[in-house]
C-alpha cells in the first residue's frame, strides 16, 4: 500500500498575535494509506473541522505540511483549486449549498469546473447519482423540490462526481433519522468498496463509525490522541470516556463485563459480536438451548 | 473573514453609557455627527476628539473592540486622504509634476481622516452600548408621533431589530456556503468583472433559499410565543430619562456651542 | 379529561399551486396526554409527528377530528392565544427562533407579548434562565454560544410564558453529543421537579427510553404505544420499520430467542450488565 496523505508536523493557530489567538491543531503528524477507511471523532472544538479543511486547501495550515501523493499541496499555491479535486470535501449539511435549476446540473458543477463536458461529463454525472441512490426521474426536477433526505444525497453526489482519490464527509449523517442514517452509511460503504477511494468521515456518532471505519483518529483540545485501528481503540473505552467521548452501547457492556470479571474480548463493536461471545460463553455452562 | 466585524455589535459592561436612556444616545449622536462635520478649525477639531474620548473612555467597553470596528475602515480612510493632501488650494509645498502637496491639502487630509475616525467610534459607541432591542425600542418610540398617520412604526422597528438578529447567523452561512463551493471547485478568485459577478451565483442563491427557510420558522416561532402585533406588547426594559441623560444632554449642547463659536472668533483652516 | 386530548384527528398538507391535498400527513390519530406526564414521539422522518406537533398548539388545526386543551377546543379563534400560552412549541433549529440578539432580551419575548408587567417579566427570564442553567449568560449575544446552549435559551423563552405544557420537536436533532445531554438533562429535571408536562419529538432512541410513555408513529397513524419497557420489547415490530432498538435490548432480545430468560429487558447499558452478570454468574 502506498501513502496518499501524509501530514507533518501540521498546525493551525486563528488570529495570530491578536488577543483572540487560538491554536485549533497543534503540531499534528500522520499519514493515511490509500483506500483506507478512516474515521475521526472528537468533541465540537476539538479541531477535526480545521484538520479536514486543511487536507484540501481550504485552510493554509499556520506551520507543517500537508503531502498528497508525497506533494506538498501547497507547493504552488496558484494550483491549489487541483487539490480539491483530489480531495473532496463534503461539508455538514451539504444540501444548503444546492443552487442550480435541476439535480443534474446541480451535481455537475464540481466536474464542470474540473474541465469536464460531454459523454465524460454525463457519466461522472450518473455514476454518482447512482452511488448515492438518485433516481433518474429525480435528475432533471429541480433540487428545491427534493425530500431532505434526498437533498443531502444529491449534495453528496455532487462531490463524488468529481471522482476525488480523498472523500471527505463531515457529519454526513446529521439530522437524518435511522433509516435515512441506515441508508446513506451503506451507500458510503459501497462507495468505497467499488471505487477503492480513500474515505474519511468525521462523525459524532460513535456508532456509525464503529460500522465502517477500518482506523481511527481520536482528536481532542486541538492534539491528536489516538489513531489506532477502529478495535484498538474501542477497547480503549475508558480512556475515550475520560476525554468525554462515548462508546457504543454495547462496547460499553462488554468493557463493563469484562471489568468485572468475564472471559469477553475487549473492542466488541456490534450487537453481532457481542452475541457470539455471549452465547459461547453460557454454551460452555449449558445455559442455552 | 467576515465574522471579524465588530462594527455594530453589543458589548454588555456597566457603564453610565450603556445606562443611558437609548433615544438619549441616538439623539445626542445625530447631533454629534452633524457637528463633526461643521469643524472648520483645529481648535472645533480637538474639542470633538475631546468629546469623541470622553464617551469612549466612559463607554467601558475596551479599546481593542474599538479597533477593531476601525480596521474595516481604515482603507477608506487612507484613500480618502491620499486624495485629499493632492487635490489641496494654494502654493505647493512640495512638487512633482502636477502631483502637488499644500498646507492645505494636508489640513484637509487630517481633517477627513479625523473627522471619520470620531464618526465610526462614536457610532460604535452607541452600538456597543446599546442593544439591538434597545436601539430598535427607541426608535420606535422616537418615531410614534407616525404611527398616527398610520405609518407601521412597530412592524418597522421589529424588522429592524430582527434583521440584526440575523446579520452574524447569516455572514456566517455565506462563509459556511462559500467553502462548500470552493470544495467544489468554484473559482471566486479569476476570470473578468462578468465571470466574478457569475461566481457568486452559487452563493448567493442557497444564501436566499437558506434565509427564506430561516423567515419562515421565524415566523412559526414567533407565533409560538403569541407574537401578534405591537398592539397590546410591554417590554421587560423599560425606558425613561434620567439626570444622567439630561447631562449628557447639556454636554452635548456645549460641544455644539463651542464648535460654533471656534468657528465664529478662529479663523477656518480647511 | 386529559390536559390534551387528540380525537381521531387526521390532517393532510395541501399543494401550493393546484390547491390538491397530498396524501394524509396525519390520518387517524386519538393521544391523550396528562398533566406531569412526558411522552416521547418516536418515528422516522415524515411520519407525521411534527404535524401532530404543531396540532397540540393550534399552529395547524385538524382537517378532521377534534384536539382539546385543557378542555378548549383549538379550533376555537378565541382561544388560540391562550391555547399557545398554555402549551409552547420549541423547534429544531435554535438559530431560528431566537428573536433577539441578547440572551434576556429574546426569552422575555413570550410574556412581552402576553402583556406582563415589566418587572414580572424580569422576575420570570430569570426564573426561567435559572431553570434551563443560562442565568450566568444572560447578557451574552446567542449566536456565539453552543447549540445546547442556545436550545435552552429557546426552552426558557417558552418557559417564560410559564405554559403548563412544553413541546419540543426534534429540539436535539442538530445538536451534538454534549448539546444532547444538556438538553435531556434540562427537560428531566423540569419534568421531574417543577411537574412540567413534556411532549418530546425525536427519533433518537436512547432519549425515548428517559420518558414515562413512548408513542411510535408510521405513515401518519401510530403503530404502537406504552412504556419504554413494553415498546422496545417489541422489537420485531420496531425492526420491521426500520427503526432503532437500544444496543442493550437488541442484545437481551436476542439472547431471549436462544432461550435466556429474562424477566424483562434492559433499555441501558447498566441495567443491561446487572442482568448478564445475574445470567453469566
Amino acid at each position: 500500500m502506498s501513502k496518499v496523505l501524509e501530514l507533518k508536523n501540521l498546525s493551525y493557530v486563528y488570529g495570530t498575535g491578536t488577543p483572540f489567538e487560538k491554536t485549533a491543531v497543534n503540531n499534528l503528524s500522520l499519514s493515511i494509506e490509500k483506500g483506507e477507511f478512516i474515521g475521526i471523532m472528537g468533541h465540537t472544538g476539538s479541531g477535526k473541522s480545521t484538520l479536514v479543511q486543511m487536507l484540501n486547501g481550504l485552510m493554509k495550515p499556520t506551520s507543517g505540511q500537508v503531502l498528497l501523493d508525497g506533494e506538498d499541496i501547497w507547493a504552488n499555491p496558484k494550483d491549489i483549486r487541483k487539490i480539491r479535486f483530489k480531495v473532496g470535501m463534503v461539508f455538514q449539511y451539504p444540501e444548503y449549498q444546492l443552487f442550480e435549476e435541476t439535480v443534474a446540473k446541480d451535481i455537475a458543477f464540481g466536474p464542470t469546473n474540473m474541465g469536464k463536458s460531454g459523454a465524460e461529463l454525463e457519466k461522472a454525472v450518473n455514476d454518482a447519482a447512482r452511488f448515492t441512490g438518485l433516481k433518474d426521474e429525480l435528475l432533471e426536477k429541480s433540487p428545491f423540490d427534493l425530500s431532505g433526505g434526498e437533498k443531502r444525497r444529491a449534495a453528496i453526489a455532487g462531490v463524488i462526481a468529481m471522482n476525488p482519490e480523498v472523500l471527505v464527509l463531515d457529519e454526513p449523517t446529521a439530522g437524518l433519522d435511522p433509516m435515512g442514517r441506515d441508508v446513506l452509511l451503506s451507500q458510503i460503504v459501497q462507495y468505497h468498496k467499488e471505487r477503492k477511494n480513500t474515505v474519511i468521515l468525521v462523525s459524532h456518532s460513535m456508532e456509525d463509525i464503529a460500522r465502517v471505519a477500518d482506523k481511527i483518529i481520536v482528536m481532542n483540545k486541538s492534539n491528536l490522541v489516538m489513531f489506532d485501528k477502529t478495535k484498538e481503540v474501542f477497547s480503549k473505552g475508558r480512556e475515550l470516556e475520560k476525554i468525554g467521548l462515548r462508546v457504543p452501547q454495547i462496547t460499553k457492556i462488554m468493557l463493563e463485563l469484562r471489568e468485572k470479571g468475564f472471559n469477553v474480548p475487549e473492542g466488541i463493536l456490534t450487537v453481532d459480536e457481542a452475541m457470539d461471545c455471549i452465547s459461547s460463553l453460557l454454551d460452555k455452562e449449558g445455559k442455552i438451548w | 473573514m467576515v465574522r471579524d466585524v465588530a462594527f455594530g455589535q453589543y458589548f454588555p459592561a456597566n457603564s453610565v453609557i450603556h445606562k443611558c436612556d437609548p433615544r438619549a444616545k441616538l439623539i445626542m449622536l445625530v447631533g454629534f455627527l452633524v457637528i463633526i462635520f461643521c469643524t472648520f478649525n483645529y481648535a472645533s477639531l480637538a474639542l470633538v476628539v475631546l468629546f469623541t474620548a470622553l464617551f469612549v473612555a466612559a463607554s467601558k467597553v475596551p479599546a481593542k473592540f474599538y479597533f477593531k470596528s476601525m480596521k474595516v475602515i481604515i482603507f477608506i480612510i487612507i484613500v480618502t486622504s491620499i486624495l485629499n493632501v493632492f487635490y489641496g488650494s494654494g502654493d505647493p509645498l512640495v512638487q512633482w509634476g502636477i502631483f502637488k502637496i499644500t498646507l492645505n491639502g494636508i489640513n484637509r487630509a487630517i481633517f477627513v481622516s479625523v473627522r471619520i475616525i470620531c464618526l465610526i467610534l462614536a457610532s460604535s459607541c452607541l452600538t456597543f452600548t446599546t442593544s439591538p432591542t434597545e436601539l430598535t425600542d427607541a426608535i420606535e418610540r422616537l418615531m410614534k408621533p407616525l404611527a398616527k398617520l398610520h405609518f407601521p412604526v412597530h412592524e418597522i422597528a421589529m424588522m429592524m431589530s430582527l434583521a440584526l438578529r440575523f446579520v452574524p447567523t447569516l455572514l456566517e452561512e455565506t462563509d459556511k456556503i462559500t467553502q462548500a463551493q470552493k470544495a467544489r471547485g468554484a473559482d471566486m478568485e479569476s476570470g473578468n468583472i462578468i465571470q466574478r459577478v457569475k461566481a457568486f451565483i452559487p452563493i448567493l442563491i442557497p444564501l436566499f433559499v437558506s434565509a427564506f427557510r430561516r423567515a419562515y420558522e421565524l415566523a412559526t416561532a414567533m407565533e409560538c410565543r403569541c407574537y401578534r402585533g405591537g398592539t397590546g406588547r410591554t417590554r421587560m426594559k423599560t425606558i425613561h430619562m434620567a439626570k444622567r441623560d439630561y447631562v449628557s444632554f447639556v454636554m452635548v449642547a456645549l460641544l455644539i456651542g463651542g464648535v460654533i463659536l471656534c468657528n465664529i472668533f478662529l479663523p477656518a483652516a480647511v | 379529561m386529559s390536559f390534551i386530548s387528540l380525537d381521531n384527528i387526521s390532517f393532510s398538507y395541501s399543494d401550493i399551486e393546484s390547491g390538491q391535498p397530498y396524501k394524509n400527513a396525519v390520518d387517524g390519530v386519538s393521544l391523550n396526554i396528562e398533566k406531569g406526564e412526558f411522552v416521547a414521539l418516536l418515528g422516522h422522518n415524515g411520519c407525521g409527528k411534527s404535524t401532530v406537533a404543531k396540532h397540540l398548539n393550534a399552529m395547524l388545526l385538524p382537517d378532521k377530528g377534534k384536539v382539546y386543551v385543557d378542555g378548549d377546543d383549538t379550533s376555537d379563534e378565541n382561544k388560540t392565544y391562550d391555547i399557545r400560552e398554555k402549551v409552547g412549541l420549541v423547534l429544531q433549529n435554535p438559530d431560528n427562533q431566537l428573536v433577539a440578539s441578547v440572551v434576556e432580551e429574546d426569552v422575555a419575548f413570550g410574556p412581552e407579548n402576553l402583556g406582563i408587567p415589566p418587572k414580572e417579566i424580569r422576575q420570570r427570564v430569570d426564573d426561567a434562565l435559572k431553570a434551563v442553567d443560562m442565568y450566568d449568560y444572560r447578557e451574552h449575544a446567542p449566536f456565539k454560544l453552543s447549540g445546547g446552549q442556545k436550545q435552552r435559551i429557546a426552552i426558557a423563552g417558552i418557559l417564560a410564558m410559564q405554559p403548563q405544557c412544553i413541546v419540543l420537536d426534534e429540539p436535539t436533532a442538530m445538536l451534538d453529543p454534549n448539546g444532547r445531554d444538556e438538553v435531556m438533562t434540562t427537560l428531566l429535571k423540569l419534568n421531574r421537579e417543577k411537574n412540567m408536562t413534556v411532549v418530546l419529538i425525536t427519533h433518537y432512541m436512547e432519549e425515548a427510553v428517559l420518558a414515562d410513555r413512548v408513542v411510535v408513529m408510521d405513515a401518519g397513524k401510530i403503530l404502537t404505544q406504552g412504556t419504554p419497557e413494553d415498546v422496545f420489547s417489541q422489537a420485531e415490530l420496531l425492526k420491521k420499520h426500520r427503526l432503532d432498538v437500544p444496543q442493550a435490548t437488541e442484545l437481551a432480545y436476542r439472547l431471549r430467542g436462544c432461550g435466556v430468560k429474562f424477566d424483562k429487558l434492559p433499555l441501558n447499558a447498566e441495567q443491561c450488565v446487572k442482568m448478564l452478570e445475574e445470567v453469566l454468574s
